[in-house]
C-alpha cells in the first residue's frame, strides 16, 4: 500500500523530457536580460534577498509582544512599525529600497484571546506577508483551502489538528494585495520565565498563519507529506 | 500528415476534451433569452473568486520548489522592480485573464510564468517570433 502510494506521488513519472515550464522560464528570463528590462545582477540580488526570508522575524515579533505589553500595543496597532524591531523594514527594504513590489506595506497583527481564534487566508490569490514570514506553503495556495476555510473554518482547522471548542469564536481574515496578516496566538502555559528566543522557537509558521497553536516542546510544523520536485531548488 | 503527427494531434484533442469543465447545464452559446441575470452573474464571475465554493477535504501537503518556480517568482518581481508592470496588473493577468481552465489546471507558478511571457509580447518588448526562437534555442541545449 505505502509503496503504491509513493509511486502515485512521483511527479517524475509525468515528465519524460525537459518541461515546457523550464524552457519558457529560461527563455523569458534571458529575453528580459537581453532586452535590458532587468539585469542578471538584479535577478541575482533578488534571489539573495529571498534567501534571507523565513518565519523567524514574525515569530520574534510575537515573542517580543508576549514579553513586553508596550511592544504588544505597537504590534496590534502598527504592524509595520513593530516589524522594524525584528529587523523587517516593509517600506525601504532591500533590494529595491522601496519594499517589495508585491507585498506593499500594511501588516496587521491579529491578537488571539482564550475565546477568539484567528486564521488567515487569501481567497482571491494567495497573498501572504512574505517579508516577515517567507514564502507561503503550497497548501495555503490551493483553491481547496481558499474555498473552504472561509465557510467551514472549524472543519478545516480540525483537519490541521486544531480542534476548537464551540465557545471559541473563529475569525477568518481574508488577505488582499494591500493588507497582510499574522496571528499572535495566546501564550501557552508552562512558558513562564522563558526568554524571547525560547518563546520564538514554539511560534511556528503554522501558528502565525493560524492553523496551529504554540505548544511547549513543539518547535516545528506538523509533519505533512512533502511532494518532491523534479528539479528541486536548493535554498 | 504522418502517422506520428496524427497520433500527436489525436492525443492533444483527447486531452483537451477531458479538460472541458464539468458543467451541469447545457452550454452551447445560448440565445439571449436563455440566460437570466443570475446565470449572467455566475458566468461573469472571476475564476479566482473561489471563497466559499464547496469542495471536499484533501490531504494537506508541503511541496518542494522547482528551480523554474523560484526563478519565475524572481523574474516577475524584477519586472515590477524595473517598472515593466505592477503587482495589480500582474494579478489581473495571472488570476483573471487566464480563464477558468488554465486557472485551475496549471500549477501556481505556471500561471505566473505564462503571464510574464505574455506581458513581454503584449507590451511589445519582444515579438512572438523572438520568443519562440528563444524557446527553440533553449530546447536545443537539452538535446
Amino acid at each position: 500500500m505505502s509503496d503504491q502510494h509513493e509511486e502515485l506521488h512521483q511527479p517524475a513519472a509525468m515528465v519524460d523530457e525537459v518541461s515546457e515550464f523550464e524552457v519558457l522560464e529560461l527563455a523569458v528570463r534571458e529575453l528580459c536580460i537581453e532586452k535590458g528590462l532587468f539585469s542578471a545582477d538584479d535577478h541575482r540580488r533578488w534571489t539573495e534577498y529571498m534567501h534571507t526570508l523565513g518565519p523567524a522575524p514574525a515569530a520574534h515579533l510575537v515573542a517580543k509582544a508576549w514579553l513586553d505589553p508596550e511592544f504588544k500595543k505597537t504590534a496590534v496597532t502598527d504592524g509595520v512599525k513593530a516589524s522594524l524591531d525584528v529587523g523587517i523594514d516593509w517600506v525601504n527594504s532591500m533590494p529595491t529600497n522601496f519594499g517589495t513590489p508585491s507585498d506593499y506595506c500594511n501588516l496587521r497583527v491579529l491578537e488571539d484571546t482564550p475565546t477568539l481564534k484567528h486564521v488567515v487566508v487569501c481567497t482571491l490569490c494567495s497573498c501572504y506577508p512574505r517579508p516577515i514570514l517567507g514564502q507561503s506553503p503550497e497548501w495555503y495556495r490551493t483553491p481547496n483551502y481558499r474555498r473552504r476555510i472561509v465557510r467551514w473554518p472549524r472543519q478545516v482547522l480540525a483537519e490541521f489538528g486544531l480542534q476548537l471548542s464551540a465557545d471559541i469564536e473563529v475569525r477568518v481574515e481574508d488577505s488582499n494585495q494591500k493588507s497582510r496578516f499574522i496571528v499572535m496566538p495566546v501564550r501557552p502555559e508552562g512558558t513562564e520565565g522563558w526568554t524571547e528566543d525560547q518563546l520564538a522557537e514554539i511560534v511556528t509558521r503554522d501558528c502565525l498563519i493560524g492553523v496551529a497553536v504554540p505548544q511547549v516542546g513543539k518547535t516545528e510544523n506538523d509533519k505533512r507529506p512533502v511532494r518532491p520536485a523534479v528539479n528541486p531548488y536548493k535554498h | 500528415m504522418s502517422t506520428s503527427t496524427r497520433d500527436k494531434v489525436m492525443q492533444h484533442l483527447n486531452i483537451v476534451g477531458h479538460l472541458q469543465p464539468a458543467l451541469h447545464e447545457e452550454t452551447h452559446a445560448p440565445a439571449p433569452d436563455q440566460i437570466d441575470n443570475a446565470h449572467y452573474r455566475a458566468y461573469t464571475r472571476m475564476a479566482h473568486d473561489v471563497g466559499g465554493e464547496p469542495d471536499v477535504p484533501i490531504r494537506w501537503e508541503e511541496k518542494e520548489e522547482e528551480v523554474w518556480e523560484h526563478n519565475t517568482f524572481v523574474t516577475c518581481e524584477c519586472l515590477a522592480w524595473r517598472g515593466v508592470w505592477n503587482a495589480e496588473e500582474r494579478r489581473r493577468r495571472q488570476n483573471v485573464d487566464v480563464g477558468q481552465t488554465q486557472y485551475l489546471g496549471l500549477p501556481y507558478y505556471g500561471r505566473w510564468l505564462l503571464t510574464a511571457a505574455r506581458i513581454l509580447v503584449d507590451k511589445q518588448y519582444v515579438t512572438v517570433s523572438e520568443l519562440s526562437n528563444k524557446m527553440d534555442e533553449v530546447k536545443k541545449r537539452y538535446e
